[in-house]
Parts: C-alpha cells; structure tokens; sequence
C-alpha cells in the first residue's frame, strides 16, 4: 500500500497480556430465538412447494440430523433489510423473496449471496437452509460506517460496507457469505466452541463451505477453484489477493501497512495467541489446508465427496464441542470410512490429508 | 497516561491498535473524569460470538508521572461496547488520526 502517511511504525506494537480464556456455551439463547422463529415460518402458509426430505444415504452417519423426515422447503426464503449506516439491527426491510432487484448492489449481492448458499446446502447435502428446517434467512445491509466486519448473529447476516482504504463492501465475496452462514450450521450441528482449536475448527468449516458455495455457484472443480477467501475485498491499495488461501495458506497478502497472511498450513507453525480467542482466524490455515489436499486428492467436484465427507463429519456425532484437530481428523476418516468404505481412495485421501498437515487422527 | 485500543477479531481476524497519551491534551481533565467513570470491574464476561471483534481497553501509566498512574485493563465483547465504553473508544480512535488521515479506523492493522 503506498497511502500518505501510515507506516507499520505508526502505532506501538503491544504483546497482548491476555484475553479472558471464555468457554462457549452451547445453549445459546439466540438459537432459542431461531427455532421458534423457524416453527413458525412452518406453521404459516408455506408459499413454497414442499417436497419429502430425501431418504439418507443408507452408510451415512445420521445420528444428529436436524433435517426432520417431511416437507421442507427446497427454496430460500430471503429478506435483506439496510441498515442505512447506523449499528442497529434490523434495519428497513429493502427486497424480500421474490421481489425485483435493488438498485443497490449491496442488497443484490446479499441476496445472491444467500441463495448461493442455500443452493449447495440443498442441491449438494438435501440440507434445507441453517437448521435443516427451511429457517428464513435475513440478512441486513450499510451497517454501520465504515464497518470492516460481517457477522452472523444468531438470526441474521450482518454485512458493513467497509472503510474504502483496506476494505470493500463485505458482500462482493459470496464465499463471505456462506462463510457467515456456515457458522449456523456449525452451531446448529456440532456447536464448536469458538475458542482454541475448537474455534479454528469452527473457523475452518465456514472457509470450507464458504468456498465450496463459491465453487459450486461456478461449478469449478477442485482443480480449477482458487481456494480464495475474500476474494476482491482488499481495495486495489492492498497488496494481496484475498484474506486467505486455503491453497496455500500464509499467501493471500503481503502488505506494506498490513503486515504478512500469517496463517499456517501445518501444525509446526500453530500460533498460541490470547488475540482473536486463540487465533482462531488464523490456525483455521491448518485444517483449511487439510481439506483443500483432500479434495484434490480426491479429485473432481470438491462439494461432492470431500464436502460430504465434511458435512457427514457435522452430523455424525464424533465430534464434541471441545473438539481438537485431532479428533476432529478422526471424525472426519469415521465418517469418509462411513460412508465410502475404509478401503476407498476417498478415505485414504482424508488420512493422509490431515497428516500432511501434521495432524494425527486421535485413536 | 497513555489509553491503548485494541481490536483482534473480525472476519478478518487482524488486529488494530489505536493510543493517545491524554496528559498533555488541552481537554485532558474531560479523560481524566471518562476515564474514572467506566466501569472497569463491572465487565461481564461474554461468551465469544463469531467473527465479532474484541476491545481491549487499557490505561498505561507514564512512568515519570506524578502523582504516580494506575494501570488498568478491561476486555469487552464488540456488544458489550456501548454508553461510556463506546465514548472512549471512538475518542481514542479520533484521537489517534495521523496528520493525512484516512476514514477511521486507519490501517494500523497488525498481528500477533
Ligand atoms: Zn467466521
């Protein structure tokens, strides 16, 4: 970045002390909330055409299934409000499902953006939105100023606009928005605590089915996607790519003003940080980097065996919140042996994926 | 007295830092009666939510201040930040705005 005045030496660099080591819990009222507000978009009208869950695979792991035999809703119901700048939520409702596109092309990018997602959970896992259950998804739009974050809170996607100097509007990456979404999941499914390896592990399935709805919207195989996360939400200042790569983690950026990508792609470079609870953005590089060997170890579309390797891995109950790598690893050879065999290339493939990456499957 | 902000987490996950040493600062007694009022011992703890950020707030003493400065620190949950909490973070960050600013937050991003 080449911008006037900043140089890295700006501020003072200060060694965090520490963060309140916090454990998650996993009843989380918000989810609560969710629920109920999933009973009752059943409970009204449904305007959609409702169709039998798919039967489950018969080697699949269905233990912890939230998908209910019955009618589910096999298209999204989609609400993207504004915030118009400020940081209160919802905001002003601004294109329901259905309704024409915005001249806003924040609103229609988080619009797409949950339909993307929507379409891979569907189409790829017969998984009917966040919870299996058809939840609305609502997203809201302009939060805040100069906002550099998006977020999922439990009921909505949440997307700023960016500062302008570092960072683009948070909806021009759909991986972005699976990401976001993906952390419904992963709290509706497994409920990783969002701290340590736990939380990279949580990290990392939402990078996982972040790119995989991106890769699946452009129907690119394992070979031909990039790997990106964030793609095109640097501004052209930035000197980097996106915010990670899964590819080649530790890659994305090298900047001037920013610093390095200082994610890792094997356990020997884990980082032990209090910041960003554990580091979770940044050691996610290591099971990032496990799941991209697979899928090109695997070959071919990386939503089919290795993202329902992945996905089986959020049902089949191996794995608890408190999950390390390793034992998230084990779950994952579990469910590949599951599902294709313990002779299968597909579960070689995860094996020695996770070795690669310097991580041993627990037991 | 020297107040430090530093945000980690994000989608991100980079961290900024934002300080001003208030002492010689022509508003200087207004910090001074912010700084006294926050709640310090009353932060609760909150469970880490995804992709949020987290504050941490902390008061470094001078050290040839006199009378002598107490050190204080306090980490908040991005909801948690909010009354006096979000006064002082938004004072700092305006504060802490090089001589060609851009919009706030600047990119002192850094890591670890
Ligand atoms: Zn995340």
């Amino acid at each position: 970045m080449t911008r006037g005045t900043h140089s890295p030496s700006h501020t003072c660099r200060i060694v965090p002390p520490y963060l309140l080591a916090r454990i998650a819990e996993v009843d989380d009222p918000n989810w609560q909330h969710a629920a109920a507000a999933a009973r009752a978009s059943l409970l009204r009208d449904d305007p959609f055409r409702s169709i039998r869950a798919p039967e489950p695979h018969p080697h699949a792991p269905g233990v912890r299934t939230t998908t209910k035999p019955g009618a589910v809703a096999n298209s999204p119901q989609r609400t993207v409000s504004t915030a118009a700048g400020v940081e209160k939520l919802p905001g002003k409702v601004v294109r329901r499902e259905g309704d024409k596109p915005s001249s806003d092309v924040a609103v229609n990018e988080a619009y797409d953006g949950l339909g993307d997602t929507f379409e891979l959970y569907w189409e790829a896992y017969h998984r009917s939105s966040i919870d299996g259950n058809g939840l609305p998804l609502n997203a809201t739009v302009h939060y805040g100023k100069n906002y550099d974050n998006a977020f999922w809170d439990g009921e909505r996607m949440v997307f700023g606009d960016g500062d302008g100097q570092v960072f683009n509007r948070f909806t021009i990456a759909v991986d972005v928005i699976g990401h976001e979404l993906t952390h419904g999941v992963t709290e509706k499914t497994v409920g990783l605590q969002y701290e340590g390896q736990a939380g990279a592990l949580n990290e990392s399935i939402s990078d996982v089915f972040g790119s995989l709805v991106a890769q699946y919207a452009k129907r690119q195989t394992a070979a031909q996607a990039s790997w990106l996360i964030g793609e095109g939400l640097f501004t052209a200042e930035v000197q980097g790519v996106a915010l990670r790569s899964m590819k080649a983690p530790g890659t994305a950026y090298d900047d001037d003003v920013l610093g390095k990508d200082p994610q890792p792609s094997h356990m020997s470079g884990y980082v032990e940080t209090t910041d960003d609870n554990g580091g979770v953005h940044i050691n996610s590089g290591i099971p990032n980097h496990a799941f991209y060997l697979a899928a090109t170890a695997i070959s071919g579309n990386a939503w089919e065996r290795a993202g329902q390797i992945w996905y089986d891995t959020l049902l089949g109950g191996d794995v608890p919140s408190t999950a390390t790598f390793a034992v998230f690893a084990a779950a994952t050879v579990a469910a590949a042996t599951a599902r294709y065999g313990a002779d299968d290339s597909a579960t070689h493939d995860v094996d020695g994926a996770w070795r690669a990456v310097g991580v041993v499957p627990a037991g | 007295m020297k107040v430090v902000v530093t945000r980690s987490g994000g989608f991100a996950g980079m961290r900024v830092t934002w300080q001003v040493v208030i002492d010689n600062l022509p508003d200087a007694s207004d910090w001074v009666v912010l700084l006294r009022e926050l709640p310090w011992d009353e932060v609760a703890d909150e469970e880490p939510q995804p992709d949020r950020f987290v504050y941490r707030i902390r008061l470094e003493p001078l050290a040839d201040a006199e009378p002598p400065q107490a050190e204080r620190e306090a980490t908040l949950a991005e909801k948690q930040l909010t009354g006096p909490w979000r006064e002082l973070v938004d004072k700092v960050q305006d504060a802490d705005t090089p001589a060609d600013p851009p919009a706030k937050p600047h990119p002192s991003h850094q890591h670890k």
